[in-house]
């Protein structure tokens, strides 16, 4: 026996103690406690099952969620063939308050097919990879249970169906049901024992192979979640990705053994097999989904930082070409995890995978517990922050997604949109707010813009409040989703203050981690923490469509005396006294529906400075003046609060114009236009 | 004869004797330009020029402020200012087509060019250059399709290894031999653009025969001078921006237009310099030198028609001489 062999071994052994030791066993509740209706006999053995209190992957003494779900998946992967095949026993305690009689799983791999939803939403609409122009046959994907049993009431294989809950597509399967031979009764618990085989597709979006890589997101049979009275279980659209459970994860992956593997959690064994292969064990806690990549060209930098509750593993699997950029990686990583913990709450896992998948991949920019990718190439100086803005975003899902566990099928902008938003923040203090994302060759662009013109190329398209599969189109789900979200919780801070906001935040985040709030939680949480009664924006911002838009319409100036005759009459010189009194009208325009009272900071050129406060509530109005003086600007919002503004040009008016930057950029436009031309005329003559 | 003169310096002493050319067709490029840009400047004069946002581009490049600019209705599609500045651009080719012939003219001319010789030689070679444009056209036009369609299988095939550099690596090799055979083709018309005016050839087929062969024959000789003035050419594009980045000032649009300017007026150079180049070998290579015939007791006839444009050392010709172009070495 190799010493790696004995060492798997002892782990092996020790890990098993453990988890025996830890573990807390609850016997299946009694069938009373059900509801009269359901009150049948018991659907579990008499034996016990329980969901593991193991706390291994988390610095915590006790379990921080409440778990739901225990998996058990024994995974075999055949790199050649890009096929999964596994066991997977699902543990699952009934919780919901009345017994079940059905469960929904999503089969997500389905998805890659060319009759299913998800396909049919991608090429009508587009999606964030794949455009469909002609179908490939190495994009298809497939997830097939071949059986199912369940404990206590036997192979129920037969009972799986097919079912498409959100638009009756028959051809989409990526949700089946199981209906039981007998309900489970509240408070107990039913154990799922599913054989299933896997076709990944070559990667379209998020999950799949490329080249020799592999992403396994969203890989497994995994059940719905039973929430508000009734099961949750949608299918899998193009925008649309994740919600679940927390629970207990135990994963064995046996893959090749040149194989340079990562995964969510914590890695407990890793056992070389005599068939060239190897089967690595991951144990996670309190976490919803699980994620795993291969790849034999991974290079590995592992580190260590200090959490709020304990030491967290940094592990980043960099592609060789990117080598280079692995410390950039670190450090937006170590930032973000300083910010994250400062103002929103800790983080309480082990462990922290950070992926640079495979270039082209379709698997740049997701999230999944504890494990993220990000995304770069090998050409990214210094000052393009993509990698930064990628990696930090998805981190970010770790609090909202992974911890804050909201309904990413329904209410996408409470996981992206409030992501974007705390995405802002973190890279306006790490990076800078003009410069967070580009900061090269003299071309600057912040974060905070970004969001911004994301929104308002799509503002009026959508409401935020809505389901993500329901969205125009999916550039008006980018756009509403992660922009507008992150303008509105921006312009938020300027009607609560920024502190406010923050305290907020914080107090939301530590008031439902481990939870599935909801958009009212969200809302309210703000509204209590304030103190505000901010009803009135979030009915415009979040469940309605309006689009705010103020402009300036007018600054001028006139003599009070105009119609007097000038005879006589000189021009004051510059620095000569001028008696002369002048009409001032400043008026002020509503474009559009959104209604929101704003401040005007209206100039003279006597340097003095008079800020004025409109409700908005008509369409327009208009402040008059008579001064010694004339208005030479005037600006809505001077403190620049209001991130939500369609256009931010016309919300200020200089009387006298200032052609520079219209020569400026008007030169950049020469030079190319000149520049072109005589390329043109080089090769063609 | 400047037989033994390098082509890349002969070449360069035609451009510097008649610097005047790349002046007139600087201004003539920054004129239509003007044109071109003119729908832009209109556009953004109107959003930009009441509003304090805009003061941020004059602190640096700021690609929020122009994203937001163009995603303005009121600035208007894009495409109606990019289509101005294409259409300006396609008509500073159609005059550098319609004037090149004069600047061949003058480049072969020993002394300064008259300015109704220059046009004369516009005029006379216009529909023989709109010719040779056509057939270079085709020709380049099925090359550059061959070759790009290649390249772009090429790495596409690459992107399927597990070299992420791969594919870059042979996009640029691809471009590099894309640009060597494009300047062969280049070359072989310059050629024959330059025997067109300088023989007075009518028949531009003959020119473009001829071009072909010497092109061919001597394809290192001129392929390098070619090369090298295109380097030049990246050199003060690079060095232009480079100048432009780092000593200008953000706010100083004096600046940014004079820096910009002078790289644009220096970029025409190289071009110039290769037509230079094509003219320097015609005169060594395929102006044939051809031998007085032996005084006959006959009565002299007349000399033919002098040639449009007086070689540096003019040859006499006498009747029944064959074309110079028709000529083989």
């Amino acid at each position: 026996m190799t010493t790696r062999w004995k060492i798997a071994l002892v782990a092996v052994i020790v890990l098993g103690v453990a988890a025996f030791v830890t573990r807390k066993t609850v016997t299946a509740a009694p069938q009373a406690a059900a509801p009269a209706k359901t009150a049948e006999a018991p659907s579990m053995p008499s034996g016990t099952v329980s969901i593991p209190d193991t706390t291994l992957a988390i610095n915590s003494s006790t379990p921080m969620s409440q778990r739901i779900v225990h998996y058990e998946i024994d995974a075999k992967y055949n790199a050649a063939k890009h096929t999964i095949d596994a066991n997977e026993v699902l543990t699952y305690h009934n919780l919901t308050g009345q017994a079940l009689d059905h469960f929904p799983f999503h089969l997500y791999q389905n998805a890659f097919q060319p009759n299913a939803t998800w396909v049919r939403e991608a090429k009508r609409d587009g999606s964030r990879d794949t455009e469909y122009d002609h179908w490939d046959p190495k994009e298809y994907g497939s997830e097939e249970i071949t059986s199912v049993e369940v404990v206590g009431q036997g192979d129920l294989t037969k009972n799986l169906q097919y079912i498409s809950p959100d638009d009756g597509n028959k051809d989409d399967r990526t949700v089946v049901d199981l209906k039981l031979a007998k309900p489970i009764a509240p408070n107990a618990f039913v154990q799922f024992k599913i054989a299933f085989h896997e076709q990944m597709p070559e990667t379209q979006a998020r999950s799949g192979w490329k080249r020799d890589f592999l992403l396994g997101g969203q890989w497994f049979p995994k059940v719905g979640v039973f929430w508000h009275g009734a099961w949750n279980c949608h299918e899998y659209h193009a925008t649309t990705e994740f919600f679940a459970d927390f629970g207990v994860y135990d994963v064995k992956l046996t893959v090749p053994q040149n194989e340079v593997i990562g995964a969510s959690g914590i890695e407990v064994s890793d056992v070389n097999n005599p068939d060239g292969t190897k089967t690595v064990t991951y144990h996670g806690d309190d976490i919803h989904d699980f994620a795993w990549t291969v790849s034999p060209r991974y290079k590995i930098k592992e580190a260590t930082y200090q959490s709020q509750m304990g030491p967290i593993k940094l592990r980043f699997m960099m592609q060789p070409a990117h080598w280079d950029q692995v410390d950039r990686h670190e450090k937006i990583t170590r930032d973000t995890l300083d910010r994250f913990e400062k103002w929103y709450g800790p983080y309480p896992y082990k462990t922290l995978t950070v992926v640079d998948p495979e270039p082209d991949s379709a698997s740049e920019g997701m999230e999944y517990p504890t494990f993220i990718t990000g995304g770069t190439s090998w050409f990214m100086p210094q000052g393009l922050g993509f990698p930064e803005v990628v990696v930090e975003h998805e981190f970010g899902h770790q609090y909202w997604y992974g911890m804050v566990a909201t309904n990413e099928f329904e209410d996408a902008w409470m996981d992206e949109g409030i992501n974007s938003y705390t995405e802002v923040k973190v890279l306006d203090s790490i990076l800078g707010k003009n410069t967070s994302m580009i900061n090269w060759a003299r071309m600057t662009l912040g974060e905070r813009e970004e969001q911004q013109f994301g929104y308002a190329s799509v503002a009026d398209r959508d409401a935020m409040a809505q389901n993500a599969f329901d969205y125009y189109n999916s550039n008006s789900y980018g756009g509403i989703t992660y922009g507008k979200t992150a303008s509105v919780l921006l312009t938020l801070e300027g009607i609560i203050g920024e502190d406010t906001m923050a305290k907020a935040m914080h107090t939301y985040f530590m008031k439902y981690r481990f939870t599935h709030p909801t958009k009212e939680d969200f809302l309210k949480t703000i509204e209590e923490v304030s103190g505000k009664d901010v009803r009135w924006y979030f009915n415009q911002a979040v469940y309605g469509s309006p689009v705010l838009d103020y402009e300036v319409s007018q600054a001028e100036s006139y003599p009070l005396n105009w119609y007097e005759e000038k005879k006589d009459k000189k021009e004051p010189k510059k620095g000569d006294k001028d008696d002369t009194v002048y009409q001032t009208y400043v008026a002020l325009r509503r474009k559009t529906d959104f209604v929101m009272p704003v401040d005007v900071e209206i100039k003279f050129d006597n340097g003095e400075k008079i800020r004025e406060h409109w409700d908005g509530q008509s369409r327009w109005t208009r402040f008059s003046y008579q001064k010694k003086a004339k208005v030479i600007s005037a600006e809505i919002d001077p403190d620049h609060t209001i991130q939500l503004d369609r256009n931010d040009f016309n919300n200020s008016r200089v009387v006298e114009p200032n052609p520079k930057p219209t020569y400026k950029l008007s030169t950049y436009w020469l030079f190319v236009t000149q520049w072109v031309s005589q390329a043109m005329a080089w090769w063609a003559v | 004869m400047n037989s033994n003169k390098g082509l890349l310096s002969s070449g360069l002493s035609m451009v510097m004797r008649n610097k005047r050319y790349i002046f007139w067709f600087w201004l003539l490029n920054l004129t239509l330009a003007e044109f071109g840009t003119a729908a832009f400047r209109r556009s953004a004069h109107a959003i930009l020029d009441h509003s304090f946002l805009s003061d941020k581009l004059m602190h640096s490049f700021d690609i929020g402020v122009i994203v937001g600019l163009l995603q303005r209705p009121e600035f208007g599609q894009m495409d109606s200012m990019t289509m101005p500045a294409l259409y300006f651009g396609f008509l500073f080719f159609l005059f550098t087509a319609i004037f090149l012939p004069g600047v061949f003219a003058g480049y072969a001319s020993t002394y300064r060019l008259p300015r109704e010789d220059f046009f004369r030689a516009c005029g006379r070679n216009l529909w023989r250059f709109i010719r040779i444009m056509i057939i270079a056209g085709i020709v380049m036009g099925i090359f550059a399709g061959i070759l790009f369609n290649l390249n772009g299988v090429i790495v596409k095939k690459a992107t399927e290894r597990t070299n992420e550099v791969l594919p870059f690596e042979l996009r640029m090799i691809g471009f590099t031999v894309i640009f060597l055979i494009m300047t062969t083709l280049r070359i072989w018309f310059d050629l024959a653009e330059a025997d067109t005016v300088l023989n007075d050839q009518r028949a531009v087929r003959k020119s473009i025969a001829a071009a072909f062969k010497h092109t061919f024959r001597d394809l290192a000789r001129l392929l390098t001078p070619y090369v090298a003035s295109t380097l030049v050419a990246v050199f003060f594009l690079l060095g232009g921006i480079s100048i432009w980045m780092n000593l200008v000032r953000p706010d100083s649009i004096i600046g940014a237009f004079v820096i910009a300017q002078i790289t644009l007026f220096l970029l025409l150079i190289p071009r110039f310099w290769q037509r230079g180049i094509a003219v320097s070998y015609w005169q060594q290579r395929m102006l044939v030198p051809v031998v007085a015939a032996q005084a006959a007791e006959t009565t002299p006839v007349a000399a033919p028609p002098a040639p449009v444009v007086p070689t540096p050392d003019p040859v006499p010709v006498t009747s029944g001489s064959p074309s110079p172009s028709e000529e083989t070495h």
